[in-house]
């Protein structure tokens, strides 16, 4: 199979996907309610779609195009609202974050659907073990070689995007000494981390090419990498959120990658190489462990920093871009919990420190996802 | 069996007494059974523990009294209101204003099932001072078999969560009116007032004993954290204390200990987290309830009619709850495919059906030995007919492994306990 082309899509635009959890009101335990929770959804229009994931206590939802983090709030509190419907009918609830912090892996069942079984089939018990929920957000790029550049640049940004979003300290009932654990278990894949970097569309349908022909990947949809270009809809997809616990924290991370994507687009302010990726692992690692407390090595310089100071100046940095495009507000917030060294997974553990029980700690997270203050 | 326990009594005096060694003996034959059953069928262990108890009611084992009474009656209350107070607990009320048609299907399910049982006996000629009581016995479905069902299956989804709410509120209406009509029994109805009393009184003594000890709990948990194992303990020994305090009031013991459950989830919504050495000392509670309820139910007569009588009370409780459930399925959230295994899943009879059978024989010994007759060989057919179709309907409707697979699969892996784990 070889690579398809790259659509055209408008520059900038954005869409936004989700992985939820589905818990029980009873121990809030993950659910194995996706099918109902499908059913239900049918039932009510939205913009964009819900639809299942690997294993049956998850769903994933997803804006239609948006053209700001704005618009894609209002289209998420849409499918928010129809989510808290459906799920208050069902007796279950619907919670954000990026792992369950107390689940068990081997109870999980796999979404009864050909690719997931198929995938089950492939990856034994890593397929169960990716009971993890991610937020994905989409950026419309202008061709298929301004994707590839926009892809690498986005590439620097990469611990800003975990630490903002970390929100799975626990995992299996445990802390973790991580803020994202979550992004461990999508490392044990063997087509995860980075992409190559190429920087045209050319020699990447010339990699592409290569690997279909050891016969190791079918289609784009094999690659588990953190950012990867999306050819059907014209986008780079960023992979590397964890769901964050609120729909306004979503929306507001996409209008930091459409900020980021502004700025490189008119300015151009530097070209990706190789060289940028000597950091990536271990910047990448630092966010994932430590969060907002991380250290940021700049791969241009190799200066050392703390990633919170790093990502307070990249958004005094680009904030003419935000301005432009209505994502100021998104913006002021994310600037605003870097400098006080906030994040969902500070939360998760102060909630936890005051409880001391990490069902209690998923109902309040519930609580937040419904957009009520436990 | 009577000689050799007549032998035994002769040289072996134990210092807790023989019926102690006889129900140890049993119980230990009860745990073996269990586990060989669930090891090699991967039906749950609940049936293993009915067929030991069955054998022992058969051959005559004397170890417990019919009409339930003294500390029988009291052991399966308290395993009863153990079951029924997590199972409250599983019922938020706010639910029912979201999806009030969880609560239609609930009355639809246990009215057809009363009515239906109810004609059917009459139709077949019992006295209808018989068959009323039989109906009533007929619409507790049981949430007793169904946990364990749960546990050893290891099953979770929409199918089996509501199986159990729908069982629990049929126990609450069976037991509620059950207590009634056992009051009412041999005291003049002149009036709609005289005859609500008996009702307002097990109600009323019932919500408050389940009050004071949801909120006794509640109390509790200001301090104590629900991950510990004292909560555990402090909790079994409320309930135990609430259960003779209930009864002896003139309430319901499990009803009590139903409500107090979700009063307790009304008052703490918080997440339900007992440890789990509360539930090991639930399930030897819940085992040794088995036991008793089938040695009491094996010791009923048998005969053609009564068989005919049985299998039809049964066919039309199946039939009935099954119509109730999709009637009220419409608009309820479920799928059509979901409400026929729902309704499989709500066949057990078990130990509520025994204990509100119990309670109208004691109360009224005339038409009582009429009652047991049919009451007692239903229960202990569906005790056992109960579990397995609920298994199947469980897995059925995709929410466990298939038993049988898994237990050989268990077997060829060497393993003991996790024979029953699940697979996609």
């Amino acid at each position: 199979m070889s690579l398809e082309a790259f659509q055209h899509s408008e520059p900038l635009t954005l869409g936004v996907e989700l992985e939820l959890q589905l818990v029980n009101t009873h121990d809030y335990d993950l659910a194995p309610y996706a099918e109902d929770m499908l059913r239900l959804m049918l039932k009510t229009p939205l913009p964009g779609s819900v639809v299942p994931e690997m294993t049956n206590s998850m769903i994933e939802v997803s804006t239609g195009i948006c053209h700001s983090s704005s618009e894609v709030l209002g289209q998420l509190t849409q499918i928010r609202d129809a989510l808290v419907k459906s799920a208050d009918k069902l007796n279950i609830a619907v919670v954000g974050g990026g792992t369950h912090p107390f689940q068990q892996w081997h109870e999980r069942r796999i979404y009864d659907k050909p690719r997931f079984q198929e995938l089950s089939q492939l990856y034994g018990y890593l397929s169960k073990q990716f009971t993890i929920f991610g937020q994905h957000v989409h950026i419309g790029c202008p061709d298929a070689d301004a994707a590839l550049l926009m892809l690498h640049r986005m590439s620097r940004f990469i611990p800003h995007f975990i630490a903002l979003s970390a929100s799975s300290p626990y995992v299996q009932g445990q802390d973790t000494a991580f803020d994202s654990a979550r992004l461990n278990s999508v490392f044990a894949f063997p087509l995860s981390g980075r992409a190559p970097c190429v920087l045209t569309w050319d020699d990447f349908g010339r990699y592409f090419d290569k690997m279909t022909r050891t016969g190791v990947v079918k289609s784009m949809k094999d690659f588990y990498w953190d950012i990867r270009p999306k050819p059907e809809f014209g986008t780079i997809e960023i992979r590397v959120f964890d769901t964050p616990l609120t729909i306004e924290r979503a929306a507001a991370l996409a209008g930091f990658v459409q900020s980021l994507a502004a700025w490189f687009l008119n300015e151009q302010p530097f070209t990706p190489a190789e060289d940028d990726y000597l950091v990536y692992t271990y910047n990448r690692f630092q966010a994932c462990r430590f969060g907002m407390d991380a250290v940021y090595v700049d791969p241009a310089t190799g200066d050392h920093m703390p990633l919170r100071e790093h990502i307070v100046q990249t958004i005094d940095h680009i904030a003419r871009h935000a301005g432009a495009h209505g994502a100021s507000g998104a913006l002021h917030m994310l600037r605003g919990e870097a400098a006080a060294g906030q994040n969902d997974a500070r939360w998760l553990r102060s909630r936890m420190r005051d409880e001391q029980l990490l069902a209690e700690v998923s109902r309040q997270a519930a609580l937040r996802f419904r957009g009520v203050p436990p | 069996m009577n000689e050799l326990m007549s032998f035994w009594s002769q040289w072996l005096r134990p210092s807790a007494g023989l019926p102690t060694v006889q129900w140890s003996l049993l119980l230990a034959a009860a745990t073996v059974l269990g586990y060989l059953v669930q090891r090699y069928s991967g039906l749950p262990k609940v049936l293993g523990y009915t067929l030991v108890g069955a054998a022992a009611g058969l051959l005559g084992f004397s170890g417990a009294l019919w009409p339930l009474q003294g500390i029988g009656l009291f052991l399966v209350e308290l395993a009863v209101a153990l079951v029924l107070f997590e199972a409250g607990g599983r019922i938020p009320l706010r639910w029912f204003r979201h999806n009030p048609m969880v609560l239609v299907q609930s009355v639809a399910e246990s009215a057809l099932t009363w009515a239906a049982v109810f004609w059917t006996l009459t139709w077949l000629g019992m006295d209808e001072r018989a068959a009323a009581p039989l109906a009533l016995i007929a619409l507790a479905a049981s949430p007793t078999v169904l946990t364990r069902v749960v546990a050893d299956t290891r099953a979770a989804g929409p199918v089996t969560d509501r199986a159990i709410v729908l069982a629990t509120l049929s126990s609450l209406y069976a037991l509620t009116l059950g207590s009634a009509q056992a009051g009412l029994t041999g005291q003049p109805v002149s009036d709609w007032q005289s005859a609500l009393y008996p009702v307002l009184v097990v109600l009323g003594i019932s919500i408050a004993t389940g009050a004071l000890l949801s909120l006794l709990v509640r109390l509790a948990l200001r301090v104590m954290s629900p991950g510990s194992e004292n909560t555990a303990i402090l909790l079994l020994t409320l309930i135990a204390a609430s259960t003779a305090l209930a009864a002896h009031l003139g309430g319901s013991a499990p009803l009590a200990a139903l409500l107090g459950g979700m009063l307790l989830k009304q008052l703490h919504p918080r997440p339900w987290a007992w440890p789990r050495q509360a539930s090991s000392a639930t399930s030897l509670l819940t085992m040794l309830m088995f036991v008793l309820v089938s040695t009491v139910a094996a010791q009923a007569d048998w005969s053609a009619t009564v068989a005919g009588v049985v299998l039809a009370l049964i066919a039309v409780r199946l039939v009935a709850k099954a119509v109730g459930v999709g009637l009220g399925n419409i608009g309820s959230g479920a799928s059509w495919r979901q409400a026929v295994w729902l309704s499989g899943a709500m066949s057990p009879m078990s130990a509520i059906a025994l204990l509100v059978a119990s309670q109208l024989v004691a109360a009224d010994a005339e038409r009582g030995a009429l009652v047991a007759s049919i009451a007692l060989p239903a229960i202990l057919l569906m005790e056992v007919l109960g579990a397995v179709i609920a298994t199947l309907a469980i897995y059925r409707a995709g929410e466990s492994s298939k038993p049988w697979a898994a237990a050989a699969a268990g077997r060829a892996a060497g393993s003991s306990e996790r024979d029953s784990q699940r697979e996609p």
